[in-house]
């Protein structure tokens, strides 16, 4: 490399580019077919407001040099929670019940990981487990029917000029995590944790408690996910949230942050998880059967974590 | 299994149907209690297809998810469709999650179908799912299961399924003619709440109780997870090697048992099951411990919602829940089951037997 | 004389009986460099950990400036002004130059408790232009940089945060004969800054070079303390192996 580009990461910016790419070659290819309407981009951005809420906690967590696989369960037994909270009680109760279910499972995970030192691999593959099946048995495997309407549509269908709340909540997650992830002395430590741990607990960072945040923070967010999914469906399901995981760790790594921690983007996650969107979106309105739709798909995501991956000096 | 979504009422009918343990299995009705019709009597004349054709009608298949019976159903619609001059402009498939069935919908209104044809994943939510569709005006026709609420032919067109009694009731006289009508069977059935096993198995014990007094059902096993069933296949199989047959409420337990008697060197127990595998096919063509499967048309629903949609768009109203026929698959019967079923030959390791 | 910034007296380490250090008397002042020399588990690195708050010792004292003091944890020794250059260097690799230089530390700004990147940048690089550490900038992340630029960054920041006393652990062992002089010569400049400095380091040449005065240990025993300009590398390799 030469100087003069030094210091800028170009695997950083290939998920911009790759969007970009994608957007232009839909808008071109299905012009007819509604893609560009502001429905549908409104649509996109309303179907992945769950998993890029996910990702944004997830960002924290990679870039802490952990993982979480236990956000699936997670969204599914808090929404669950709030859900049959609601049949007797107001609505803010339920989302305190659902956020604190979530706050819950992230310290349980978090103490685990940062004071047991166990794997949060093992952990969280464990509590991924235990939870799924603590919310089929919650509710016999039976769906819980939310009819609070204020809650439907704040967390769910509702509008506000015209926007719909699941993009207000997108944008306040993106823009709050963005904030603490990349402007805060947390933020800080947390890159230095995941970076080289020895050296971050060396300087006086207490890694310890960087761990346990970051799990937490990812549960919570997967709490949030799970109401907002609860809110657009109008009530809670035990396979909610069932096969988000790999959407948002493929959203999380697409987006540019390693999974070995240290460098994470929360911007990056956010157009990851538009892209994963808009690839369903597009290839559906392509009219390409479902098994053409995987293979394209898995196709492309390979292509974007080839290209932002690559590492230059290796 | 897990093919198909829970059902509402499955524990109602569940509970209504046992009043009797002697009584012979309850006829198929709708996940609301509607009276079956054969789906052979969707039938257009040759003026309302000319008038289908002549509409520049489009279609989009909105999925649970995919497998054996979803690829047959699609197929049978899809050819259906085309028969009818009807374009399918999208396919979806939720893989059993009600929040992406529900931006499936959203998503293949961007291409503003006159049709959708769909199976609800989960009925409870799926009022919502297909909102934006009932709100543009879109047909609707179901695969086995209704939106709660939504009032048929008001709402959507019909509901098509197959007969999961007649499935029940078909695997338990081919129990009996497996084991000539006498002997000891083990009973392994789904223990959970889901719809369309529930009826299965409930109609194959009632069948067995009902018409086979010389036959006794000496263990019934309930099956709660699927992931589970070889340990629960060994322990049957190790207990009571002396069953002159077992009954397993689907394909892949039904693999598992037959795994067991195999590590157990056992060749006399016969298996019953349902839904057509080419695994136990061939240890049935081989004269294994595999006796009968029982399959559904699969491939008729998916050309009876095809053209319970087709009527819809005429305007026409139907009958509210239609039902396809079963068929008892054996060693005999595999080019014809497999045809009958999922409209394509059986795989070539079973016709090379 | 003046007091010394820290003085070691009769401190003495047994770990389950087995001494690792007998006794050492050693002070340090500001404005020296003090080397500290010795073959493998003569005690050099168990001395540096006693005196970085990692190990207590067993018996002895410390003193700074002429009061007994003890740590706890490495965070109290930090907080009484010494910073350790450890081996290994303790860097993120991944973060730019300035994250590395205020890691647990971070300046901030506004109501918010923003990073304060400008002011960190600006200072990073009014640091490492003192100390003529010469890295293409202080947005560059570590990883970027060579052996001899990241050692220069580990010694820049420990500079910076030390008010007292800097502990050296090896610092050119991993470098090239031209970066070991450009690392060399940080280490040179930090005298003007009023600090002690003590060095480890296998190579006597570098000792010679840079150490005001040599301390020898064989076996967690004392041998002796010399200046540099009043004995030879023969005289100090004889105290090192004791073979005369």
């Amino acid at each position: 490399m030469t100087s003069a580009l030094r210091g800028i990461d170009p695997s950083r910016y290939v998920v911009h580019v790759g969007f970009l790419l994608i957007f232009a070659l839909f808008a071109v290819v299905l012009k007819d077919d509604g893609f560009l309407t502001s429905t549908n981009l409104l649509n996109i951005a309303q179907q992945t407001a769950p998993v890029t809420v996910m990702a944004v906690g997830m960002v924290f967590v990679f870039t802490a040099g952990e993982i979480d696989l236990s956000i699936g369960s997670v969204v599914a037994i808090s929404a669950l929670i709030a859900a049959t909270v609601m049949r007797e009680y107001a609505w803010p109760l339920a989302v305190v019940a659902g956020l604190g279910t979530g706050i819950g499972i992230g310290l349980l995970n978090g103490a685990l990981v940062a004071y047991a030192r166990l794997p949060s691999f093992l952990v969280t593959l464990a509590t991924m487990g235990l939870l799924a099946g603590v919310a089929r048995w919650l509710t016999n495997l039976q769906s819980v029917p939310i009819t609070q309407n204020l809650f439907n549509n704040l967390f769910g269908a509702g509008r506000l000029a015209g926007i719909p709340s699941l993009v207000f909540w997108t944008v306040a997650v993106v823009g709050i995590g963005h904030f603490i992830h990349r402007e805060t002395r947390f933020g800080a430590h947390v890159h230095a944790t995941g970076d080289n741990a020895r050296a971050a607990r060396a300087i006086g960072i207490r890694i310890e408690q960087v761990r346990l945040a970051v799990l937490v923070i990812s549960a919570t967010t997967a709490a949030l996910a799970g109401l907002l999914y609860a809110g657009r469906l109008h009530g809670a399901r035990y396979t909610l949230g069932e096969t988000d995981l790999l959407t948002v760790i493929a959203a999380v790594i697409v987006g540019g942050t390693h999974l070995n921690g240290g460098i994470g983007t929360v911007t990056g996650a956010l157009i990851g998880s538009l892209l994963m969107g808009m690839l369903n979106n597009g290839l559906i309105l392509m009219g390409l059967s479902v098994s053409e739709q995987m293979m394209v798909r898995g196709l492309i995501i390979l292509a974007a974590v080839a290209l932002t991956l690559r590492e230059p000096n290796r | 299994m897990q093919r198909r979504s829970l059902g509402p009422l499955a524990l109602a009918a569940l509970l209504a149907a046992s009043g009797s343990s002697q009584a012979a299995p309850k006829p198929t009705s709708g996940p609301h209690g509607e009276a079956a019709t054969p789906a052979a009597q969707l039938t257009l004349t040759p003026e309302q297809e000319a008038a289908v054709r002549a509409g520049g009608f489009t279609a989009a298949l909105v999925w649970h998810t995919s497998s054996d019976y979803t690829t047959a159903v699609n197929a049978g619609a899809m050819d259906e469709l085309q028969r009818l001059g009807i374009e399918v402009v999208a396919q979806t498939d939720a893989g059993f999650d009600a929040a992406k069935q529900m931006s499936d919908v959203e998503t293949v209104m961007a291409k503003q179908p006159s049709l959708i044809l769909s199976l609800p994943v989960d009925p409870e939510t799926a009022p919502e799912a297909y909102a934006p569709a009932q709100a543009a005006g879109t047909t609707l026709v179901f695969v086995d299961n209704s939106p709660k609420g939504y009032v048929q032919g008001k709402d959507y067109v019909t509901v098509v399924s197959d007969d999961l009694a007649q499935m029940g009731a078909k695997a338990g006289q081919a129990m009996a003619q497996a084991i000539g009508g006498k002997g000891k069977i083990g009973y392994v059935f789904h223990d959970a709440d889901f719809y369309v096993t529930n009826q299965r198995d409930h109609a194959f014990r009632q069948t067995i109780l009902g018409e086979y007094p010389d036959i006794t059902i000496a263990v019934e096993q309930g099956l709660a997870d699927p992931a589970r069933a070889e340990d629960i296949a060994n322990a049957l199989v190790t207990k009571h090697p002396d069953l002159d047959g077992i009954y397993a409420t689907w394909a892949e337990p039904a693999e598992l048992v037959l795994a067991a008697l195999r590590n157990a060197g056992n060749t006399h127990t016969k298996i019953v099951t349902l839904d057509l595998s080419e695994t136990l096919a061939l240890d049935m063509v081989q004269g294994g411990n595999v006796a009968a499967i029982v399959a559904d048309e699969a491939y008729a629903i998916g050309v009876g919602v095809a053209r319970a949609g087709a009527l819809g768009l005429l305007g026409q109203t139907v009958e509210p829940f239609y039902v396809v026929d079963a068929l008892a698959v054996t060693s005999d019967t595999v080019r014809d089951g497999w045809n009958r079923s999922l409209h394509r030959d059986p795989p070539a390791s079973l016709l090379e037997q | 004389m003046t007091t010394p910034v820290l003085a070691l007296e009769g401190v003495r380490k047994e770990f389950g009986g087995v001494v690792a250090i007998e006794r050492i008397d050693l002070e340090l002042h500001a404005g020296e460099i003090v080397a500290l020399v010795g073959d493998n588990g003569a005690g050099k690195s168990t001395l540096v950990k006693i005196i970085a708050g990692i190990h207590p010792p067993t018996s002895g004292r410390i003193m700074m400036d002429g009061s007994p003091i003890s740590f706890p944890n490495p965070r109290a020794a930090q907080e009484h002004g010494i910073q350790v250059v450890y081996q290994d260097l303790a860097l993120a690799d991944q973060q730019p130059v300035y994250m590395n230089m205020f890691l647990g530390s971070e300046l901030v700004t506004g109501p918010f408790r923003r990073l304060n990147r400008k002011r960190m940048i600006a200072e990073t690089e009014t640091l490492v232009r003192e100390l003529d550490v010469r890295i293409p900038s202080a947005k560059a992340t570590i990883r970027e940089l060579s052996g001899g630029q990241r050692q220069g960054v580990a010694i820049a920041r420990a500079t910076h945060r030390a008010r007292k006393l800097v502990l050296m652990d090896e610092p050119t062992a991993a470098l090239g004969v031209a970066e070991t002089m450009r690392v060399e010569a940080i280490i040179r400049s930090l005298k003007e800054r009023a600090l002690a400095i003590l060095l480890i380091s296998h190579s006597l040449d570098q000792v010679f070079r840079l150490a005001d005065r040599i301390c020898v240990l064989r076996h967690g025993v004392q041998i002796g303390v010399k200046r540099s300009s009043e004995t030879s590398s023969n005289e100090i390799v004889a105290m090192i192996t004791g073979l005369a």
